[in-house]
């Protein structure tokens, strides 16, 4: 791994060296925490047109902006960023505009330290920084206001902050936002502790937070107006195409012949990538005037590759790997280790033991992979929709030769994350060509490179052994994890998490959920890296990660135990959500959110005719300290040639505090038929080292005409509020895995599942 | 160099024949409403009429369009207010969006000629237009928005009209 990727650990970050800044400058007030010492100064010295504002400003029009930190990839993350500080601001919601900011280190995340979207965290970790950025410019301009009308700054307490106004009902007098900042006269600042002694409204007090405001972001994006990376237009700026190997990753050029590329109108050059990121082995990239000559250019390009190590690797080399890892007693390490599994299940009544897979899975987000990169002066421009500024920043960085403080990232909105654009491989071939051809080039994959290229879901492997005792009681239960490493690839140890036996680090990020809420008193969990499939299929985080194979093993396995014991998978799952020990609280969380997914379903109640059944699953997605607590009832239709027609999901989830209704509604959907679509439809395949589906034909994600009948739960109960894009992945698929098993018998271990697999395991 | 008729202007473009119109339109005319997603058909994210038809514009040529009415996202409506933008607003649709001015191109199409589809219709006229944020039910409830409100409007107009 590149030394400059290990040198971006991302700061920690601790409020209290802050201070909050409240101020009028020429622009208007700019309220946010001052950026900690970094690649900010050492930047906003550098280009004059540097952008120095913070979380939010209010211009002399009354116009709110808030900056977001955060990648808004359809999460409408920027405009719940706004809704937050409108809460407490006392803004009109119309007045609120927003702003997607740079890689300054001003605007990482109050919690993480850096700058990096996903985990569903944004929002459980931003909410209460942005709530009290609004309340100090609330009490700011609340004073100023009174300065202005005259009233001494005690009358303060008798004025009203609502729909931009600030106004004093005893008197009648008023003054918008626009004036108080016209007059100059908002200039108070906070300490640390003044900030942290602010007191924030009460739930009962929210006029904006639970209210479904229109998303400030939506009508740009039924316009055509709203700008993507793809859309970046630099002057004078050239297009890129790039040609990848036929091997995933490790492939190296040996010769490049651009003769017949040269006759191509505007062919610049053919720039072999230096892979010093170890992300693109083996990319050229063809150089021209025009995108669609870059394209000719690239197709007349004559490539030779040395293929490399992985080049005769298959998807059944990586399972066989996997299962030759899960036997050995010394592989990996432990990520649950609570009691003694062997011994437990030495003397249990009935032992059960299976295998679960999971293939490679693509991101396919609908924008492909693409970046601009543009040298001025010194600063090295990129320009790139990206959830990962603080590393991908560092990554062009490498790319290009230079120091990453001579970086800017121009955020852009995200045609689709899913994880994919944690990513920078696309800095990389911008970065270089623009290098090699002296002016901006934007860089635009092909669905073809996108898709045999991703940073995949990785192909998964997974053992579990159960044990019950004589009453069909769970008492123990082993879980080997084997898969490609997807945050070890990062190279950024903070993102790694000791081992339970002090083996070494290891990724979480492959065995979170394994970690459940269900009591069982002896457990272990294993992560166990395959080397193999992370050379050959480098992996990602794609839309849940972890918990979307973990809970396909854990909630299949809890199913058939159920079975076995002749119990009812629901009623079985309750027993176990007792709230022991370290359990209390989530579990009972879990359990209400799984009684009222039934609830809704008519689980129990309803009728299903012959070859119809229901399935439940109840998940503690994300991970354990982040859950949104999610059940799912599937209600699935088996025909006897094995065909699988799903005909409804309920999801019910357990959000804590809902921002926005709507949006946690529209991020269930979505995030539910992205479990469907990876249960039933999407399925990726490794052959001499590369990925076989180039584009939609061969890699089908859900498409309308698929789609069952979604109903929708949403349980707020005044918790602190939860991530929701991506929780309701990964309780689809056992839930519709286990409503196979009540319709027809037929227990199914691998995803996707195919009819071919259903009717294999029907029993005659 | 070919002159290519795009929301009722004439504009000339110094490309091939066989340039993909997608890439004229968005890279050299810079009109990025259009979207690439696949280039090969797929998707259905680079949708635009020719001649008040739907067509994928990565896969139609530019020679092939000389002298035909092309009609992009940004020329639907003079303000953004075309009936289904309006519902695409109203059921608050897009989540990432990048897919969504190809399905309201696509929709545009079915309205145009159907202004009372059944929910079949919608689905068999847009299955091929991905949405990979899975925006599908909320795509149908603004299509049969949409189509509601243009049926109510001609009614209002027809109602109008001297008989």
């Amino acid at each position: 791994m590149n030394q400059h990727v290990k040198n971006v650990t991302p700061e920690t970050t601790d409020l209290s060296r802050r201070s909050f800044l409240v101020g009028t400058a020429a622009t208007g007030l700019v309220l946010g925490y001052a950026g900690v010492p970094g690649i900010g100064e050492a930047l906003a010295a550098a280009p004059a047109n540097f952008e120095p504002s913070v979380w939010y400003s209010i211009s002399p029009d009354g116009l709110v902006t808030v900056t977001c930190g955060k990648a808004d990839m359809g999460q409408h993350i920027a405009s719940t960023m706004a809704q937050i500080v409108c809460e407490e601001l006392g803004a009109k919601w119309s007045d609120m505009r927003v702003n997607l900011a740079s890689n300054d280190p001003k605007f990482n995340d109050p919690v993480l330290g850096a700058q990096i979207t996903g985990g569903s965290w944004s929002t459980m970790m931003n909410f209460e920084a942005m709530s009290r950025a609004g309340a100090a410019g609330r009490m700011a301009l609340t004073e100023a206001a009174a300065a202005a009308m005259g009233l001494p700054p005690y009358f303060k307490d008798e004025l009203v902050v609502r729909d931009s106004m600030v106004s004093h009902p005893k008197s009648k007098k008023q003054m918008s936002f626009a004036d108080i900042v016209k007059s100059g006269k908002a200039t108070k600042t906070f300490t640390p502790d003044e900030i942290k002694a602010i007191k924030l409204k009460t739930p009962d007090q929210y006029t904006m937070i639970g209210v479904s405001v229109p998303q400030l972001d939506i009508p740009s994006k039924t316009n055509g107006t709203a700008k993507y990376g793809i859309d970046v237009m630099i002057p004078g700026m050239a297009y890129g195409a790039i040609v990848t190997p036929p091997v995933r990753f490790g492939a190296t050029v040996k010769s490049v012949d651009d003769s017949a590329a040269k006759s191509v109108p505007g062919f610049i050059k053919a720039v072999i990538l230096d892979d010093k990121t170890q992300t693109t082995s083996g990319w050229v990239v063809a150089v021209a005037g025009t995108y669609a000559n870059a394209k000719k250019a690239a197709a007349a390009l004559k490539i030779s590759y040395e293929g490399g190590p992985n080049a005769k690797l298959s998807s059944q080399s990586l399972l066989d790997e996997a299962k030759r890892l899960q036997g050995l007693d010394d592989s990996g390490q432990f990520f649950v280790k609570d009691g003694d599994p062997a011994a437990a299940l030495g003397t249990a009544a009935k032992v059960l033991e299976a295998e679960y897979t999971t293939s490679i899975n693509i991101h396919a987000p609908m924008e492909p992979m693409n970046a601009t990169a543009e040298f001025k002066g010194d600063i090295l421009h990129i320009y790139s929709g990206n959830q990962f500024a603080t590393r991908s920043g560092a990554i062009a960085a490498g790319a290009a030769g230079i120091d990453p403080k001579f970086v800017v990232m121009h955020q852009m909105w995200l045609g689709g994350g899913f994880g994919r654009r944690l990513d920078a491989d696309m800095m990389v071939p911008a970065v270089q060509a623009a290098k090699a051809v002296g002016k901006p080039v934007k860089v635009i994959y092909t669905r073809e490179n996108d898709m045999t290229m991703d940073f995949s879901r990785p192909l998964t492997y997974q053992k579990v052994k159960a044990g019950v005792d004589g009453d069909g009681k769970l008492v123990a239960l082993s879980h080997d994890v084997v898969s490609a490493w997807p945050t070890a690839r990062w190279g950024i140890p903070d993102f790694l998490t000791p081992s339970v036996d002090k083996k070494g680090p290891l990724d979480s990020f492959t065995v979170n959920g394994s970690d459940f809420f269900y009591t069982v008193p002896n457990h272990h969990v294993r992560a166990i890296k395959n080397e193999m499939a992370h050379n050959a299929t480098p992996s990602g985080q794609l839309r849940s990660v972890a918990p979307g194979w973990t809970f396909w093993a854990v909630e299949s396995m809890i199913d058939e135990i159920a079975a076995a014991t002749g119990k009812d998978p629901a009623q079985y799952r309750i027993s176990l959500l007792d709230g022991a020990g370290k359990n209390d609280g989530g579990a009972q969380r879990l359990r209400n959110t799984l009684l009222a997914a039934m609830g809704l379903a008519g689980y129990g109640t309803k009728k299903l005719p012959k070859g119809e059944g229901m399935g439940v699953a109840c998940v503690s997605s994300q991970e354990r300290a982040t859950a949104s607590w999610t059940a799912c009832v599937a209600h699935v239709a088996v025909a006897p040639s094995g065909e699988v027609t799903v005909k409804k999901l309920t999801v019910a989830t357990d959000v804590g505090t809902q921002v926005h209704p709507d949006n946690i509604r529209a991020q269930v959907e979505g995030a539910a038929l992205w479990g469907l679509s990876l249960a039933m439809y999407e399925k990726a395949t490794l052959k001499d080292g590369g990925i076989e589906q180039t584009n939609f034909d061969s890699y089908r994600p859900l498409r309308m005409s698929q789609m069952p009948e979604v109903a929708v739960a949403v349980i707020a109960n005044g918790e602190k509020a939860t991530g929701v894009g991506e929780p309701a992945v990964t309780v689809v698929a056992p839930a519709i895995g286990n409503a196979i098993f009540n319709a027809s018998g037929a227990r199914v271990r691998a995803l996707p599942i195919t009819a071919e697999a259903v009717k294999g395991a029907m029993k005659a | 160099m070919p002159t290519l008729t795009i929301n009722g202007r004439s504009m000339s473009v110094d490309a091939a024949n066989d340039t993909p119109l997608l890439w004229a339109i968005r890279e050299q005319l810079q009109m990025t409403g259009t979207k690439f997603g696949c280039g090969a058909g797929l998707c259905g994210a680079c949708t635009v009429h020719v001649n008040g038809e739907a067509v994928r514009s990565c896969q139609t040529m530019v020679g092939d369009v000389a002298g035909k009415k092309i009609t992009t996202i940004e020329g639907l409506s003079a303000k953004g207010d075309h009936p289904l933008q309006k519902a695409w607003i109203a059921e608050q649709v897009p989540q990432c969006g990048y897919c969504q001015s190809g399905q309201i191109m696509q929709a545009a199409s079915l309205l145009a000629k159907n202004a009372n589809p059944t929910k079949e219709e919608v689905v068999a006229h847009m299955d091929g237009n991905l949405c990979r944020c899975m925006t599908y039910s909320r795509i149908q409830k603004a299509i049969m928005r949409a189509a509601t409100e243009m049926r109510t409007a001609s009614a209002a107009g027809n109602e109008r009209r001297p008989t």
